[in-house]
């Protein structure tokens, strides 16, 4: 049987998968995702989940969504209103409906709306029934029912059965989207190697929902997003995640520098990812070592930086204050060292799985003393890779630890990534000292450890096993030169200000504005906001609004060019997820009148929210 | 020159030419207080050290903060001096990363039990191949003379006038606890038995705890005289030494038996009828059991029948080894790493011109 | 490199150092206290406790007493580590430089 459907092509789709945090939702966006990449299309994912591994079923609590934007354009956020809502049960329904925009289409697993599901989570009557979602295209389907008529004759039990109601739902959402079905299924043999009879019907239960969209005349429009050919330069594309982005920029960073790559870490939401990715490729040389907390981490790092290794910790806000004594002694130390702070939600636990960027202030003074530390932070997932070997190369470059702010939401969305040629990844050898560099008066050749060189002020490395080298070095201040200990007050004086002065003239690249039109404001932002700052400066300008735009990935130091740009403008608009951070060194080191907007929900600005505020300010 | 033939000592470059106690010191002036046994200590390393026969550059010395974490400074190899409690996590990065270094740590008892104790239960468990040298005076000496974790209830000093109230960790037991492979003990003043417990610890793969008995004769002078006067030194240390029975005291008078009704050890005299029931030191016991009751022999408080030397020293698989194992097999099964194919990946679409 | 006791402990013998030591490696001779260098650890508790201001650090003993700098070592040549002088007999004879200082006038 077929039956004609209309077919539709808008330029982009936001779709929104929702259910119990153990309906399998983060796993079905992810494969919608794989096959929209794989389509071409251009696209933005937020996956959005609860810290509980397990929250009570059928609660609003226990919700677990997975949202993506894709298009045949270039685009720049998940989208701020789902066109489509997959809710598989009345929680995910609830906690989901105010994000949907009037006619937006839902679709709900009707075998979940029971009475005592509806009880759960405050419906007193079934807004399936009750008018409330009129306003919507409701495609009432009772998924769990199909996907066990589906598997009938597979065998397994009632409960097992069930588990794949989120395949049915993607083969239904892959139909209606046109979405390549091979890669799924693939997917699922490999995923389920072990038990052949589960991928059988994982992939039943898949073709059963594609199936079910193609015969059921409920499902009358499906809808066709051509590929984004045009936004893409030539390349060969894949998509990626920040976490691995970032995992990835390290193992590369490792290879450029040609130096074994050490990782010290503890597990910690929503950084652990980089420590399980970079666990498997000890075949690069990578070793991985699971601490006993986060003190320890960032410790082994620094041991083995000072035998020479690209050392690197990974971890979250909490981590970072745990790991403050330790970046300090690095700093004291001089040696290279990578702080990656995935950031989330705070203070203290806060939100694990929600994003912020509310650790810059502590990345920039969070430690004892005069500590500078350099910052750099990624402006979407797959920035990730390259701001890793941006801070490798600082790092190496200066022998200094540096902070790499990436956050929750860049941690865990994910867009399409041009694979670079190897040949275009940075050179960043290393020069370990090999002998003496200073010679006495009476002539007589020594090693000084902290003698430095005149142009980028850093310390010779000069790792154990290197003969005529040996030399202690410690927290206490040491003397210029020598690195002995010293409790001169001068010296010290001298020291505090060197170790400034060695960051600050840490050379960066110049900001880029962004400004066709010569606009009198300015919006500054860093970090992930890139993604929905851009777009809601296209609505402006797309408005015919002059806005001019620029983002740090230099958070410290700061572009050279910064002071000038922020002087060019009338007015300056920094969005930030925090109190207003950036503002505030914006303030206090140009003497800017920055605007802060923010906002610290755990959730990514809206382009439409933001594009709003930037449209107050401009016509304030 | 002693031969020292373990595995892993072998990954370590041996020194060229023969060296002396001098190649050892560092051109620092030593900074103690006249008095401190951490002289004596010091003069013992850099004494022993020639004799290990190692490349002086392969050799690194990590400490934490504390009186004993100035040791790497007077000590003319690689050495650094890190943050309060944290040098066995540094030296754990350092071990594991390069397996050519010999790496040893310094710490104290308020170092490495107080605020770094969890790094030490760690590294004991992983088995990492270190050599810590735990010096134990029982005070807090930098801070200027509060309690320690092992000092004796009811110590009173500044910050705890009227006694302290906290029961002290016993090293040796808390090693063995900790799963560790290697824990002896020994004593500052005796340079010949810290000398040969430094040997001993330095030829065992993993993990070696030394625990060394120091005397600090600012704060806590004479913690330590039961065990060092002459006299009362026979009375109060057990040597032990792997193999022999376990007798002390004046003419080896005493021994150590096991109670056959409670399994526990007791102190006998030695008579022709107990011969038989003295225990025979077996530091190598695949068990902790023995060990660990041996641990639990000396009185806290006075320090009769304390003993000194090797108690467990068995081999098990050391975590470096393991995690270098662990790249040669990844080698093996997938080849060396293709970081183009990493960046590919299995999925990929391509955009043409 | 160690301390060394010079010329002021000859017939004065005070033995403050003998308590400070902490191993115990200050030996008695017949006129003088000598201190045996492979057994000393550098420590310095002796030389604030002698009231006569005899204990030198190796490296500092003033010029008019420079023949002591190696009479200590010197002494022990033969003796070898007596390791510890707690119940070691005195030692049989003193240092030539020692011998050569004039006995105190008696009255």
């Amino acid at each position: 049987m077929t039956t004609e459907h209309e077919v539709r092509r808008p330029d982009r789709v936001i779709i929104r998968f929702a259910g119990d945090s153990g309906d399998g939702m983060q796993l079905t966006g992810d494969r919608f995702m794989a096959q929209t990449a794989s389509f071409g299309n251009d696209l933005s994912t937020l996956p959005n989940f609860p810290a509980e591994i397990r929250a009570p079923a059928g609660t609003l609590p226990g919700v677990s969504s997975f949202q993506l934007h894709f298009a045949d354009h270039d685009i720049l956020t998940p989208g701020d209103a789902p066109n489509v809502l997959v809710a598989m049960n009345p929680a995910a329904l609830k906690a989901n409906i105010g994000d949907l925009p009037r006619g937006a289409e839902i679709i709900v697993n009707t075998d979940e709306f029971t009475k005592r599901a509806l009880q759960k989570v405050g419906y007193d009557a079934s807004p399936l029934e009750d008018g409330s979602l009129d306003g919507y295209r409701v495609h009432p389907v009772p998924l769990t029912t199909l996907t066990i008529e589906a598997l009938k004759g597979f065998g397994l039990a009632r409960k097992e059965a069930e588990r794949s109601k989120n395949m049915f739902a993607l083969g239904l959402l892959s139909w209606m989207y046109h979405r390549p079905t091979e890669g799924t299924e693939t997917f699922l043999r490999r995923k389920f190697a072990k038990k052949p009879q589960i991928a059988a019907a994982n992939i039943a239960a898949f073709r059963a929902g594609w199936n079910f969209g193609e015969t059921t005349e409920d499902f009358a429009v499906s809808y066709e997003v051509a590929p984004a050919a045009k936004a893409f330069p030539t390349g060969t594309y894949r998509n990626i995640s920040g976490n691995l982005a970032l995992a990835y920029g390290l193992i590369s960073a490792s290879r450029q520098a040609d130096l074994p790559l050490f990782l010290g870490s503890y597990p910690i939401t929503p950084a652990s990812d980089i420590l399980h990715e970079l666990s498997r490729h000890k075949n690069f040389g990578v070793r991985t070592f699971q601490a006993e907390d986060e003190i320890a981490g960032i410790g082994a790092a620094l041991g083995a930086a000072f035998g020479g290794s690209l050392a690197v910790t990974t971890t979250s806000g909490p981590g970072v204050a745990l790991k403050s004594e330790t970046v300090g002694l690095a700093v004291s130390l001089e040696l290279p060292l990578l702080v990656v702070d995935i950031q989330r939600g705070g203070p203290s636990t806060g939100l694990p799985t929600k994003t912020e960027q509310a650790d810059l202030l502590q990345a920039m003074y969070g430690r004892n003393g005069e500590a500078p530390v350099p910052i750099v932070a990624p402006k979407t997932p797959a920035d990730c890779f390259d701001a890793a070997l941006e801070a490798a190369r600082i790092a190496l470059t200066y022998r200094t630890p540096v902070m790499l702010l990436s956050d929750g939401y860049l941690a865990n969305g994910s867009e399409p990534w041009r694979i670079p040629d190897l040949e275009e990844l940075p050179d960043l050898r290393v020069q370990f000292a090999s002998g003496p560099n200073h010679t006495l008066d009476d002539g007589t050749e020594v090693f000084w450890p902290y003698k430095r060189d005149p142009r980028t002020l850093a310390r010779p490395w000069a790792v154990p096993g290197t003969p005529g080298l040996e030399h202690r070095i410690g927290g206490i201040e040491k003397q210029d030169g020598t690195g002995n200990i010293s409790y001169d007050p001068a010296n010290h004086d001298f020291m505090v200000r060197t170790r400034q002065a060695r960051i600050d003239g840490i050379e960066v690249p110049d900001l880029e504005v962004d400004d066709p039109h010569g606009a009198a404001i300015l919006v500054l932002g860093w970090g992930s906001t890139y993604g929905p700052i851009t777009a809601a400066v296209r609505r402006l300008r797309g408005a015919g609004d002059a806005i001019a735009q620029a983002h740090l990935r230099h958070l410290n130091p700061f572009p050279r060019n910064l002071g000038e740009v922020l002087a060019r403008y009338d007015k300056v608009v920094v969005p930030e997820m925090n109190l207003g951070q950036l503002a505030t060194l914006i303030r206090a080191k140009y003497l800017v009148d920055a605007h802060s907007y923010n906002q610290v929900n755990g959730m990514p600005f809206k382009a439409e929210q933001l594009a709003t505020a930037l449209k107050e300010a401009i016509d304030d | 020159m002693t031969d020292i033939g373990n595995g892993l000592l072998q990954l370590v470059p041996r020194a060229e030419a023969r060296q002396s106690m001098k190649d050892f010191k560092s051109d620092q002036e030593v900074r103690w207080c006249p008095g401190c046994g951490d002289y004596a200590i010091l003069a013992a390393v850099q004494g022993f050290m020639p004799e290990l026969g190692l490349a002086r550059e392969n050799i690194v010395f990590v400490s934490g903060i504390g009186c004993s974490s100035r040791f790497p400074y007077y000590m003319n190899t690689y050495g650094m001096h890190s943050i309060h409690g944290r040098a066995p996590a540094i030296a754990t990065g350092l071990a594991t990363s390069r397996r050519d270094l010999s790496v040893w740590v310094v710490t104290g008892d308020g170092d490495a039990l107080s605020i770094g104790g969890n790094h030490l239960i760690h590294a004991l468990r992983r088995n990492v191949n270190l050599k810590i040298l735990l010096f134990n005076n029982r005070i807090y000496g930098l801070t200027k003379g509060q309690y320690s974790p092992t000092s004796e209830v009811g110590k009173v000093t500044k910050s705890t006038p009227m006694g302290s109230l906290d029961a002290p960790f016993n090293p040796v037991s808390l090693a063995i606890g900790a799963e560790a492979s290697f824990v002896a003990r020994t004593i500052d003043s005796d340079r010949k038995h810290l000398t040969e417990v430094l040997r001993a610890a330095a030829e065992h793969p993993g993990t070696a705890l030394v625990e060394i008995y120091q005397n600090c004769n600012i704060f806590n002078d004479g913690a330590f005289d039961a065990l060092k006067d002459r006299q009362q030194a026979e009375e109060t240390v057990i040597r032990l030494e792997h193999g022999q029975p376990i007798r002390f005291g004046a003419g080896l008078g005493k021994a150590v038996v096991r109670d056959p009704a409670t399994g526990d050890l007791a102190v006998v005299t030695d008579t022709d009828e107990n011969e038989s029931r003295v225990l025979v030191h077996d530091a190598h016991a695949a068990s902790p059991a023995t060990a660990f009751a041996l641990s639990r022999l000396a009185d806290p408080d006075t320090l009769h029948r304390t003993p000194i030397g090797v108690f467990r020293s068995v081999e098990r698989p050391v975590y470096d080894t393991l995690m270098a194992d662990q790249l040669d097999v990844a080698h093996e099964l997938l080849g060396k790493g293709d970081l183009g194919a990493l960046l590919a990946g299995n999925d990929t679409w391509t955009v043409a011109g | 490199m160690a301390y060394v006791i010079a010329q002021p402990c000859v017939d004065i013998k005070d033995k403050a150092c003998l308590e400070e030591c902490p191993v115990d490696c200050i030996y008695e001779g017949p006129r003088k206290l000598y201190i045996q260098p492979d057994e000393c650890v550098d420590c310095g508790a002796c030389e604030p406790v002698c009231p006569v201001e005899a204990v030198f650090y190796e490296d500092d003993l003033p010029q008019e007493l420079s023949a002591f700098r190696t009479a200590d070592r010197e002494v022990f040549d033969g003796l070898g580590l007596p390791g510890g002088a707690r119940g070691h007999a005195p030692l049989a004879a003193d240092h030539a430089v020692v011998d050569a200082v004039p006995a105190p006038s008696t009255t």
